[in-house]
């Protein structure tokens, strides 16, 4: 198996900020990778850094062997790397059927729309139903999927999915890693970003853990459960 | 009776044409954040530019008011590349933007002075006329104004909403971050909303001259009254500001019958503190949360 999405010597952050430094991660095709760490350790920006949404300073991130970190955002999504961003950032104003056929806004995903969308239903039933809600007036529950819901549109290789279940109840949790996990054999490469790091080992084959905006260990997820002293070291739990 | 809806057709040609600079204002404010405090230079110079290529060159008035909406969709996009896109990333966008814009009115407005001269000149486009119905005189140049702002708006809406360009727009509009995800090339939907409002502040300076006359501060007050409409219907709400602009104009006619020319700028100005203590993001606002 191939390097899809390979990382190498990365440093970026907010202006004199460092939050990454010297990061190097390789991202197998095909794979569901999970990102783990405390909080403030730069989870949330080196994906905002292989999206193109934080300037990198140093270092090179490719995909498929070609170099992706110099294109503006609107060109690396067209590449094939889609940010389902924390927080949902849905579009309030739109309904949930124009969230959703906001992600099929590029040419190449536009042509798969209607057959996107009949998946995007199936996958998740309760958004045909609130199609003609305004997104604004979803539950939280409801607004993450759509998020994840939009980035299915889109016709990206790698599906990159920060923090799905953050701030969700048990219930909704479990609804959302259960579309999570039929995402493995899409196709699709997988990463998720995850605070809770034994739920995200469970469901993911491999681990990477970043603390201090560098990658400190990784692993296949099944390894990680036999390793109690890296919860405890970087996790605190 | 008869005086009731002469009022109201003058209010609502006054409100058409508050309408149509207002949308443009509105558009980059809801698009980019950006106040763009050129745009009544803008405005004047969309007006200016019809009288040379009208009055001057002797082309047809159609031809002449095309010329001038392009020209001025053009400074729009100057605007973008020289003035709002190095600053876009920077922190403080909004303050800087407001300022460096004050300047590309002053420069514009100059440029205007030392072509046109400072004496007042008539605006050619214009429909000479008029019409009475039901005992109502409608003048067909106030028709006119009416009937192209209505135009207008509704090509913009219809643009806004259905087309894919227009869904670009909003989507930047409601979440810029989330929109460069979606693969939304905001460089070009930012030049592109400016060069619309740029276009429709055209327009707007040839229908208010049409009325009046062109001076090279002729865009001052129009801007002021955009941006008065814009802080009531709420900043970068479109069908929110036409609406505010149409009600305005009509209040503007009303006071002016009762009261007198003299109280409708005291008035517009009472009214917008009224709804700021109320409403604080203005009547169709939404309450913005943090940008983070």
């Amino acid at each position: 198996m191939s390097a899809e999405l390979s990382i190498r010597n990365l440093t970026a952050g907010y202006g004199a900020q460092v939050v990454l430094r010297d990061l190097s991660l390789e991202i197998t095709e095909g794979t569901l990778a999970a990102l783990i760490g405390p909080n403030g350790h730069g989870k949330t920006t080196l994906l905002r850094a292989i999206s193109g949404l934080v300037p990198i300073t140093a270092g090179q991130i490719t995909l498929a062997g070609t170099r992706i970190d110099p294109l503006r955002p609107d060109a690396i999504v067209a590449s094939g790397i889609v940010h389902v961003p924390q927080g949902d950032l849905l579009f309030p104003d739109m309904t949930v059927l124009e969230n959703l056929r906001m992600g099929s806004y590029l040419p190449a995903a536009a042509r798969l729309e209607k057959q996107r969308l009949e998946e995007v239903f199936s996958l998740l039933p309760k958004l045909r139903d609130r199609q003609q809600q305004t997104a604004s007036t979803l539950s939280g529950g409801e607004r993450r999927m759509v998020g994840i819901g939009r980035g299915l549109m889109t016709s990206g290789r790698i599906l990159m999915l920060d923090e799905p279940s953050l701030g969700l109840a048990p219930i909704i949790i479990d609804q959302i890693y259960d579309v999570i996990d039929t995402l493995r054999g899409s196709g699709r490469t997988v990463i998720l970003v995850e605070e809770n790091a034994m739920r995200a080992a469970d469901i993911a084959d491999e681990v990477h853990l970043l603390d201090h905006g560098s990658i400190a260990w990784h692993g296949k997820g099944s390894e990680m459960s036999g390793r109690p002293e890296l919860l405890e070291t970087y996790l605190g739990s | 009776m008869d005086t009731i809806l002469q009022i109201l057709a003058s209010g609502l040609t006054l409100g058409a044409m508050y309408a149509i600079s207002t949308a443009g204002l509105a558009l980059v404010f809801g698009a980019m954040n950006m106040l763009n405090m050129s745009h009544g230079a803008i405005l004047a110079l969309g007006g200016y530019l019809s009288y040379f290529a009208v009055g001057g060159m002797g082309l047809p008035a159609p031809v002449g008011v095309v010329f001038a909406v392009l020209v001025c969709a053009a400074v729009g996009v100057l605007i973008y590349q020289i003035v709002a896109r190095p600053m876009l990333r920077s922190a403080n966008f909004e303050t800087r933007i407001f300022i460096a814009t004050i300047g590309v009115g002053v420069i514009l407005e100059s440029i205007i002075l030392e072509t046109f001269g400072p004496q007042p000149k008539p605006q050619p486009v214009s429909m000479p006329g008029s019409l009475t119905l039901a005992g109502v005189h409608l003048p067909y140049q106030n028709l006119m104004i009416l009937g192209i702002a209505m135009l207008l708006m509704a090509a913009l809406g219809f643009a806004l909403q259905k087309t894919r360009i227009g869904r670009a727009i909003r989507a930047t509009a409601q979440n810029r971050d989330a929109a460069q995800l979606m693969g939304v090339p905001i460089g070009y939907v930012y030049a592109l909303v400016l060069a619309i409002s740029g276009g429709l502040a055209a327009v707007s300076g040839i229908t208010i001259s049409s009325l009046s006359s062109l001076l090279p501060n002729m865009g001052a007050d129009p801007m002021l009254k955009a941006f008065i409409i814009c802080v009531v219907a709420g900043l970068g709400s479109l069908p929110g500001s036409v609406m505010a602009a149409l009600f305005i104009g009509v209040l503007e006619a009303i006071v002016q019958y009762v009261f007198g020319v003299r109280f409708s700028f005291a008035l517009l100005l009472i009214l917008v503190i009224i709804v700021l203590i109320g409403r604080p993001q203005g009547v169709f606002g939404r309450v913005q949360g943090v940008r983070l």
